[in-house]
């Protein structure tokens, strides 16, 4: 009792002042759960891959996995979640993407750089001073879609040009951007991207400066060391918080996780690795099936990418078509044979990645959220065994990112990251209805599917009308403007804009159906005129397509309507 | 101390894992070798082993296992090598400052492009992918061999070519950053001194590290290294006479300008490109020992080419300049031998000279002429089998060979030789994508288009 007199005044002002906040906020808050206990019962119970216990318990308690097993002692102040028949496992790892990252704003510079040799580092996209940590945010909407999937960790990067800054491992849950952090600093994230109209502008700019900037921070690093140990005499170091960032890398403490789609790009990154020797992961390979050699001699970690080109559809065969075949429709079917060979590769890139024994962790990065179940079953389709596509879900990427003591799988003392699904997970038919993350849990309802008109869509027709800004993902980096669409009594007519450039191009070809929406626009290239063609899904004041150049490429183009109007 | 020295060591020491490089064994039998350095020799037969050529001569036996070409009634020479090209890399121009020395075309080097089959199929066997001309020094540049087909892109350099390094004097210098950008240079006095500014760095930089090396392995130094800077290191390499210098230049001032540069800077290894105006400064390019590498007859593209002549070639090789013809194009690269043979036509040279400029010429400029440009016995087997005489306008390439192995081969030319096809292209678009003969390749990369403003970049696939 003296010693809570012994409290100085101005605490118990203070004190006194917090609970009077707790009373208040407590109307706004939500309540916390009864329980940190829930008993999942009667299910089969897929602990890790080929370890199954078939209808068997968990138990989790304060967000950790207590205990796992046939025939438990429920606790008396458990939620008993009766899963009879479901199957639960880990929470799946995704091992790189920007979940839960808030997107900067993006100011348009129509603005000509003065000196673009000479930009300042922010403007060249060299910031790996940077931390993911301070721009999460529990309640972004990437987090609620991806946790729905079953995922519960991943390991995301800020946004930014070559080198955005530190990557962090984060829970898919939790109230505050602390919460969410399971560890920081997990990689020294990079890219292969040029900066918009500065240096470096080119893929070879960025290598070089890459480079230069790595060579110098190893300067750096000596001289401080030197400088440490005897001072007198000796210039001091400038501090140079650029250079600094790359110290822990050069310590080989932190790996560098490279953003690598492309197999050039593998190649350009494993040139880097040689000439600097980092430790390397490459993230979000798409196209990695002959480099294989080259990831082994880089001793790279991999993530491969869950994107994955759309599939051919099978087309109804046309008896009287095949009568009168002309000359073009062989050359065309020798092109899409091509194609669908093509499409095939990717599709059976995970499997041939098992197969020459490099282990690889998923991530979602360029991933659509919807496709991600879809894509994984094309995977298993093309030769990957459901234990193998569930190791690269859980266990594998646990180990790569060095969390396998505290999550991947479904055993005792584990943090409770759990996903529970009606059938089995890689089932076209299976749906999740659970998903826990460090104890918390989320439901989800299965609804009955809707009869949709397959046309329209939701069924509901879409109004182009107005002005649409855009932003679309290319790689020279992202690219926005603005859209207009007049609709005059069914005719529609329109412009677009790019926000570099300013200038309106007219729109040629607006096609709307339902809640579809095509339309071409034409510039000039070398004297003679092409089109950039641009098909849409417009969503209430959303839309969502691609732009594209014959078989130049398509780019995912976003965008929403201009609420001011 | 020792540790800094450690580093830099790792940092400058080149990477001895080299790309693997298929090299092919094969006879080819009874043709007329055009060797262009020891004359032309009827009825013989050429054998490669091991991706070389071991013998020359008549009635040699196939060992067992190597291929056999019958070559009767065609002419065999020296596999073309192009001096000037942009194929097979990725990135053009870094073009956001008047010197760029410190990039490199070789971190970009895409073995998928169909162009590079194409060039192929006109003979072509290596190629020079050189940065562009937007600054008045551009990166380095990579000596490509067409192996077609690899799909590693290290396998497609020309493992130990000495390092090269592109220059630009003129309008496209003074263009993109003079009116551009506002900067220097925005006249030729500007592109000499640019020029002359990022060599008195170097030679300040160079001169400060060998001063830190020299007094560092003295006892109880201790010191502040020079701060590392990889622009300098490559204008510091260049000094060093490490790396070969190719400017692109036309009018005759210019050219006289670099060679005065080159000559203060005590530089020795130096061609120029293009060199329209080359034929008015040829007693002074010989004298310096620059080589030049041109155009058959291409000019007036723009103004600073207006002074040009389909001479150019013949009165550069008279006066004794190396000098190659080059095709800095996609569709003129696959036909060179045609670009030579019109040197016949405008100044008479001899068959020898005119195949000259486009195989063992090239070489020269390119530190490569030990290894490849002629047909003799020692050299790697880069080959061309042409039907009818190279330099007719009848003439067919028939077979390219690069290190004894067939990467052409008429008969066997299927439609589709594609590496990698995009799994997302669309199929029933045609697309001419050609933006004609007007000299834009160079400058790929430096100008904002309207396909580029929405990201796509129409000139790089």
């Amino acid at each position: 009792m003296n010693r809570f007199y012994r409290i100085p005044r101005q605490w118990l002002v203070l004190l006194l002042c917090w609970t009077a906040l707790g009373v208040y906020a407590q109307e706004e808050v939500k309540l916390a759960p009864v329980t940190r206990t829930y008993a999942i019962t009667n299910v089969n119970i897929i602990q890790g891959p080929g370890r199954k216990v078939d209808m068997g318990t968990v138990i989790i308690r304060n967000g950790i996995i207590q205990n796992v097993g046939k025939n438990l002692t429920i606790p008396a102040d458990a939620v008993v979640i009766k899963a009879d028949s479901m199957y639960v496992y880990a929470g799946f790892i995704d091992g790189y993407s920007r979940v839960g990252v808030i997107k900067p704003k993006e100011e348009p510079n129509r603005e000509r750089p003065k000196d673009p040799g000479n930009p300042e580092p922010a403007q060249a996209g060299i910031t790996p001073q940077n931390d993911v940590r301070t721009s999460l945010n529990p309640a972004e909407k990437s987090v609620e879609d991806l946790r729905a999937l079953g995922f519960t960790t991943a390991q995301v990067v800020p946004y930014g040009g070559m080198l955005p800054g530190s990557a962090a491992i984060i829970q898919l849950g939790g109230a505050s951007s602390n919460d969410m952090v399971l560890s920081g600093n997990s990689s020294f994230y990079s890219e292969l991207t040029p900066a918009q109209r500065v240096y470096p502008n080119t893929v070879i700019g960025v290598m070089s400066k890459y480079r230069e900037l790595y060579r110098q921070a190893a300067q750096a690093k000596s001289y401080e060391n030197m400088y440490a140990s005897n001072r007198a005499g000796l210039e001091r170091p400038v501090s140079d918080k650029i250079l600094e960032a790359f110290y822990p890398v050069i310590d080989k403490r932190v790996p560098v996780l490279f953003k690598a789609e492309r197999n050039l790009d593998i190649n350009r990154i494993t040139l880097l690795q040689k000439d600097l020797g980092f430790n390397v992961v490459l993230g979000d390979v798409k196209e990695g099936w002959d480099m294989v050699n080259k990831i082994k001699a880089a001793n790279a970690k991999v993530f491969l990418s869950l994107d994955l080109p759309e599939a051919v559809k099978e087309e109804k065969r046309d008896e009287k078509k095949e009568e009168s075949k002309k000359p073009v429709d062989a050359e065309k079917e020798a092109l899409e044979k091509r194609k669908a060979e093509a499409i095939a590769q990717y599709t059976a890139q995970a499997s041939v990645f098992q197969k020459t024994g490099i282990t690889f962790g998923f991530s979602t990065a360029s991933a659509k959220t919807k496709d991600i179940p879809a894509n994984l079953r094309r995977m298993i389709a093309a030769g990957l065994t459901e234990d193998q596509a569930l190791a690269a879900l859980t266990t594998t990427p646990a180990q790569l990112l060095g969390i396998a003591d505290r999550v991947g799988t479904v055993d005792n003392g584990k943090i409770a990251n759990l996903v529970i699904t009606d059938k089995s997970y890689f089932n076209e038919k299976s749906k999740v209805r659970y998903v826990f993350v460090d104890g918390v849990m989320y439901k989800y309802e299965v609804k009955e599917e809707k009869k949709t008109d397959a046309k329209n869509g939701n069924g509901k027709k879409a109004d182009p009308n107005g002005k649409w800004s855009y932003t679309t993902e290319t790689p020279q980096g992202n690219s926005t403007g603005v859209i207009k669409i007049k609709n005059d009594g069914g005719t529609y007519s329109g412009t677009i804009t790019n926000s570099m450039s300013g200038q309106e191009t007219e729109l040629s070809s607006i096609v709307v159906e339902g809640n579809s929406m095509t339309f071409t626009f034409g510039f000039n290239a070398g004297g003679s005129t092409m089109n950039i063609d641009v098909s849409l899904t417009i969503d209430g004041n959303d839309f969502e397509g691609t732009m594209s150049v014959g078989n130049f490429g398509s780019f995912p183009m976003k965008g929403s309507k201009d609420p001011n109007q | 101390m020792k540790r800094i020295l450690i580093a830099f060591t790792v940092f400058t020491s080149v990477s001895l894992v080299q790309a693997q490089v298929d090299r092919g064994n094969v006879l080819i039998k009874g043709g007329t070798v055009l060797t262009v350095t020891k004359g032309t020799l009827e009825n013989t037969d050429v054998l490669v082993r091991d991706g070389k050529i071991s013998q020359i001569g008549k009635g040699i036996a196939a060992p067992s296992g190597f291929r056999v070409i019958d070559a009767a009634g065609m002419f065999v020479m020296p596999g073309i090598i192009d001096a000037h090209s942009h194929a097979g890399i990725d990135a053009i121009n870094e073009a956001t400052a008047p010197v760029t020395a410190e990039v490199f075309t070789g971190d970009a080097v895409n073995p998928f492009q169909v162009g590079l089959y194409r060039a192929l199929a006109g003979g072509v066997t290596s190629i020079h992918a050189m940065h562009g001309s937007a600054n008045a020094i551009g990166g380095e540049c990579e000596t490509l061999k067409l192996r077609y087909g690899v799909k590693d892109p290290e396998a497609m350099k020309m493992e130990g070519a000495p390092r090269t390094i592109k220059f630009a004097l003129g309008e496209n210098p003074t263009r993109v950053h003079g009116s551009g950008n506002g900067i220097v240079p925005r006249t030729r006095m500007g592109v000499e001194f640019v020029i002359r500014e990022a060599f008195s760095q170097g030679k300040a930089y160079m001169e400060a590290w060998d001063a830190y090396n020299k007094a560092k392995v003295q006892k109880g130094f201790r010191g502040t290294p020079p701060a590392y800077n990889k622009r300098l290191e490559t204008m510091a390499d260049i000094l060093r006479g490490n790396i070969i210098i190719h400017c692109h230049s036309y009018r005759a001032d210019e050219i006289y300008m670099l060679l005065n540069v080159c000559k203060d800077f005590g530089i020795k290894r130096l061609v120029f490109q293009h060199v329209n105006e080359g034929f008015k400064v040829a007693p002074e390019l010989a004298a310096y020992g620059a080589g030049a590498s041109v155009f058959s007859d291409w000019w007036a593209y723009k103004f600073e080419v207006y002074y040009s002549t389909a001479y150019n070639a013949a009165i550069l090789t008279r006066n004794g300049v190396t000098t190659s013809i080059n095709s800095d194009d996609g569709e003129l690269m696959r036909h060179l031998y045609h670009e030579a043979g019109k040197t016949q036509k405008y100044g008479q040279l001899t068959d020898d000279e005119a195949l000259a400029l486009i195989t063992i010429n090239p070489a020269k400029q390119l530190g490569i002429d030990g290894r490849v440009g002629s047909i003799e016995v020692g050299k790697e087997a880069d080959i061309t089998i042409f039907k009818n005489h190279p330099l007719s306008v009848y003439t067919i390439p028939m077979i390219t060979i690069v290190d004894g192995v067939v990467r052409f081969d008429r008969e066997k030319d299927a439609d589709d030789q594609r590496i990698y096809v995009d799994p997302k292209q669309t199929i029933d678009v045609t697309l001419h994508t050609s933006s004609g003969h007007d000299h834009e390749s160079c400058m790929q990369g430096a100008v904002y288009e309207t396909a580029k403003l929405f990201g796509f970049n129409l000139l790089e696939k």
